[in-house]
């Protein structure tokens, strides 16, 4: 494509803009998190201060916060490991076999991505109290699954339509069963599939806060809720707040510069396919 | 040169069992993988609705003892109540501004990035960073930079020789800015699926068209535009699924407000059952929204299916 | 081992038509047989429950003596090499070929051997560290030949390994295929699409279309005595002419009239009958030209010709029907020519038009 020089430019301009405009609340909010509590807020903004631990330290210390992110990794990793275990099998079989009525269950499943938490909601609340499970972490792994299970399944058919099936067939052949076919030569070429299912479902169990906010019990409440705490009805504590922040921001923003690959391609692959 | 075959039968290895058994397992092995995923979900996404549909019915809060049966009654307030229509109408606003802006801004982003050749990979990364930031996060940072008395956003309008805004808390300013603020979140989900669509474009109908003189904006409303129609169905539907359940961000930024402005269906229905204490009417409540978002999905995913026979 | 196929039959659940129907077929112990056909005519299907990927509905599959149709594919000792498929990505080209060794629990060096016996087997011998990336499509698809060949099958199955390749790569690929057969005297069912890639490898060629075997004979077989219209036409490049006739008495004997062109009928169609409508047919290549015609012959004249290296095809039109011919390059044509056809009658065919069948006496 011929593409002017001055129409190039105005790309590279705007697109800059673009970028201030992601990047400043980020990084305005991430250098809050270091700065001693008399320069929380100010106006104009001080760019340039003596950077301090302390607000980690309250978080960390005087609040607890430690506890929470020991919940949020528990729950985040634990219902996306279930969520893969229940899901991954399940997108193998509607990729692979047409039976009758696989179109439908198929578009049925997908589809459960679309209900409302509230309506989640409710009935758990209810059940929790009943069955005693308010208060562990349990509860909420299994109510994140209603979420993750049906994106689990979207997105890993997608990888298992792009494998011909000779490739497990060639293997039951020569001497496998379907399920020794399937882990010894279909697994690893749906790792990059399977880890970026996993990176996106992680985001999703990681970030989620309002089943967390009804679900989670005193001791199993999760690092969002906890960064809600600091706003009170009078007086925000920006630089704990914004501490909590980075610590909910940056595991995700790692994994995500270390996966990009995976994830570019694997939600590519999901979500169009 | 026989067609037919002289060998009969013989006597087989395995028993008549172990060949039932045999069919059965290649009849049924999809079930095999299928069913503990079903299993699963009907746990925890099939009892769930069925339990919010059966407490509709009723009339039900978290400490009653009597459950009596209602039928429609309530449906009938809900409907009546003049908050849930608000609630609905914003909303559907909602929906229908943040979705069209996180098109237009996703769609606009993709094809910009399209001309250009540094960095592209790294570009595309920063671009993506709202969408896996938490919407809790993004809400309170929003509400920092926003901050009538020292948020950076009137600092810069001060500094260009604007008035200062009370942004979240004015009627007709923390609208546009929620809002905005979602089309910040947002967008690279469109983004994403849209560029991964133009990287899928097959090359001949732009070298042809381009041979025969068509001008770019003819190209793009010809060319691209029909062929990414199936891809730009599935942006439209996921962007506004979740669009409809908006909460984690109106919560902190504006919780509903100023003078129910902002009052979006989760809100709403998240207050009724767990402030007010009336479950019943937010089953009620959550089952018209159900069944709104089910329409809307179902005709798009028509949309969507037809195309995608088509191509 | 021989394979015997009895009466299988193959619908599937999302398909209207059948896939397999009623097919019975012997493939005897060491003979290289060749499934040709039409795409979508159930070639790759047969061939899939022969391996066990696939259950029939009803009938039976013998491999040797055992009844296998109820045996999972990996207790079948046979190998398959697939049409779209040849390495698994995940391995390089030495654990490809050691895939199917492992499940035997070897030793270690028992494997190397078999492994390396077999690369050299197939001339991969120098590429065994190389990743799945690191090979051409050609080289792929020995070492899947390589990989099929180390378990020591009873029976190869083959889906069209050829049809990717490029028409050169294809030529010797099918020189190595005869030769593995000629070294290991293994029972191998080939399935193609391509005539002449059947003709020129298979002992018996099995010709099928819309599930049913229609002839299953030598090559000389179905080129020279097809069974049918369908075999007449299918079999062959370029493709027999054809055409609508009736039996008539001619003399003591009968003819057949092509409207507009009567020609004598030799005695080797015992079953054609006066008034029967019939398709009279003859191969290009028993069809010559001549300057001044004698009796029987018919004259027409020249509308087309393409060069084909040392041949050439010609179409010459004779009483409104087009008739190619295929003929020495160097006989000199030109279009707009008057000649005569002459017909070779060992090239002749004549079928039932109601049945198709062939009206030749049976061999
Ligand atoms: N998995 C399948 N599901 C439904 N129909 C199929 C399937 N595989 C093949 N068929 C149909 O069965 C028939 C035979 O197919 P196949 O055996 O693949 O033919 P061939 O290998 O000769 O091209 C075709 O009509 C094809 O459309
Ligand atoms: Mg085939």
């Amino acid at each position: 494509m011929a593409i002017s020089l001055r129409q190039r430019l105005s790309a590279y301009v705007i697109m800059g803009i673009l970028l201030l405009f992601i990047l400043i609340p980020l990084v305005a909010g991430a250098l809050t998190a270091f700065k001693p509590q008399i320069i929380w807020v100010s106006s104009p903004p001080v760019w340039v201060f003596q950077p301090t631990l302390e607000n980690f330290e309250f978080v960390f210390i005087q609040r607890q916060n430690l506890l929470h992110l020991r919940n949020s990794l528990i729950i985040a990793s634990g219902s996306v490991a279930i969520a893969l275990i229940l899901g991954v099998p399940a997108a193998y079989a509607l990729a692979r076999f047409r039976f009758r009525g696989s179109k439908g269950l198929l578009q049925w499943l997908i589809s459960l991505r679309m209900i409302p938490p509230i309506v989640v909601a409710l009935p758990f609340y209810v059940l929790f109290q009943t069955f005693d499970l308010r208060g562990t972490h349990f509860g909420l792994i299994l109510a994140y699954l209603t979420f993750l299970i049906p994106l689990v399944i979207w997105m890993m058919r997608g990888y298992f339509v792009e494998i011909p099936s000779a490739m497990e067939e060639s293997a039951m052949v020569e001497g496998y069963s379907r399920l020794q076919a399937l882990r010894k030569v279909v697994l690893p070429v749906v790792t990059p599939g399977i880890i970026a299912t996993a990176l996106l479902n992680f985001i999703f169990a990681w970030n989620e806060y309002f089943l967390a906010l009804i679900l989670g019990g005193r001791d199993t409440s999760t690092l969002p809720v906890a960064a809600a705490t600091y706003v009170g009805r009078a007086r925000v504590e920006w630089g704990n707040l914004f501490a909590v922040n980075l610590i909910i921001m940056l595991p995700v923003i790692i994994l995500t510069i270390i996966l990009r690959r995976q994830l570019v391609k694997g939600l590519a692959l999901g979500l169009v396919e | 040169m026989t067609a037919s075959t002289e060998v009969k039968p013989v006597a087989t290895e395995t028993g008549a069992f172990r060949r039932w058994l045999y069919r059965m397992s290649q009849k049924y092995v999809h079930w095999f993988f299928i069913a503990p995923a079903l299993i699963a979900v009907l746990v925890v996404a099939i009892y769930p609705i069925v339990y919010s549909t059966g407490l509709s019915f009723f009339r039900v809060t978290f400490d009653s003892r009597e459950r009596p049966f209602v039928l429609f009654e309530n449906f009938a307030w809900v409907l009546n109540d003049t908050d849930y229509r608000v609630a609905f109408g914003n909303t559907l606003l909602y929906v229908f501004v943040t979705v069209s802006g996180a098109f237009i801004l996703g769609f606009g982003v993709a094809l910009l990035l399209r001309r250009i050749t540094v960095g592209r990979n790294w570009l595309r990364l920063v671009l993506l960073l709202p969408l896996t930031i938490a919407p809790i996060v993004v809400g309170l940072t929003w509400n920092w930079m926003l901050d009538p008395l020292f948020g950076l956003i009137n600092w810069i309008l001060t500094g260009l020789g604007l008035p200062p805004q009370t942004w979240l808390a004015s009627t007709s300013t923390a609208r546009i800015a929620v809002m905005l603020v979602d089309i910040w979140q947002w967008y690279p989900l469109i983004f994403l699926i849209m560029d991964a669509g133009l990287s899928g474009l097959p090359r001949a109908p732009y070298e042809s068209a381009r041979l025969e003189g068509a001008s770019e904006w003819t190209i793009f409303r010809r060319i691209t535009l029909p062929l990414l129609r199936p891809v730009i169905l599935v942006a439209l539907l996921l962007r506004t699924v979740d669009a409809f359940r908006t909460f984690d961000l109106v919560r902190v930024m504006t919780d509903g407000g100023p003078a129910y402005t902002t009052e979006t269906l989760s809100l709403y229905l998240y207050r009724t059952a767990f402030n007010f204490n009336k479950l019943s009417r937010a089953g009620a409540g959550s089952m018209i929204m159900l069944l709104v978002i089910g329409v809307i999905s179902a005709i798009m995913f028509r949309y969507l299916y037809r195309d995608v026979e088509r191509h | 081992m021989k394979v015997v196929l009895q009466d299988l039959v193959k619908q599937y659940p999302s398909s209207s038509s059948i896939a397999v129907n009623h097919v019975n077929l012997t493939i005897e112990n060491g003979e290289l047989a060749v499934f040709l056909g039409p795409s979508g005519c159930g070639k790759t299907t047969t061939m899939r429950i022969i391996a066990g990927l696939e259950t029939p509905d009803s009938g039976h599959v013998f491999i040797g003596e055992r009844d296998v149709t109820d045996l999972a594919s990996k207790d079948r000792r046979v190998a398959m090499v697939f049409q779209n498929f040849s390495m698994y990505p995940s391995m390089t080209v030495y654990e490809n070929i050691a895939f199917p060794l492992q499940v035997l629990k070897l030793s270690k060096d028992e494997i190397d051997r078999q492994v390396k016996e077999a690369a050299g087997l197939v001339g991969v011998g120098h590429l065994l560290q190389r990743s799945s990336r690191q090979v051409s499509g050609g080289e792929a698809q020995r070492v899947a030949l390589a990989r099929s060949m180390v378990r020591r099958p009873e029976v190869f199955l083959m889906d069209e390994p050829l049809s990717s390749l490029d028409a050169k790569l294809r030529i010797q690929m099918r020189t190595e295929i005869k030769r593995l057969h000629q070294e290991t005297g293994t029972t191998i069912v080939f399935v193609t699409h391509d005539q002449e890639e059947a003709m020129s490898l298979g002992d018996k060629i099995v010709v099928m279309d819309h599930g049913n075997v229609q002839q299953v004979g030598t090559p000389q077989e179905v080129f020279f005595n097809p069974r049918n219209v369908f075999v007449a036409n299918f079999v062959g490049t370029p493709t027999m002419n054809m055409f609508d006739g009736t039996v008539k008495p001619n003399g003591g004997g009968l003819c057949v009239d092509l409207a507009g062109i009567e020609l004598k009928l030799p005695e080797r169609f015992p079953g054609a009958s006066t008034g029967m409508p019939v398709k009279w047919g003859v191969r290009p290549e028993s069809v010559k030209l001549v300057d001044d015609g004698q009796p029987g012959d018919v004259p027409g004249t020249i509308e087309l010709i393409e060069a084909l290296g040392s041949r050439q095809q010609v179409f010459v039109r004779a009483a409104d029907k087009l008739f190619s011919a295929m003929i020495d390059a160097l006989h000199p044509v030109r279009v707009g020519e008057n000649v005569h056809l002459r017909f070779d009658h060992r090239g002749t065919h004549l079928f039932n038009a109601q049945t198709g069948l062939s009206l030749a006496e049976p061999h």
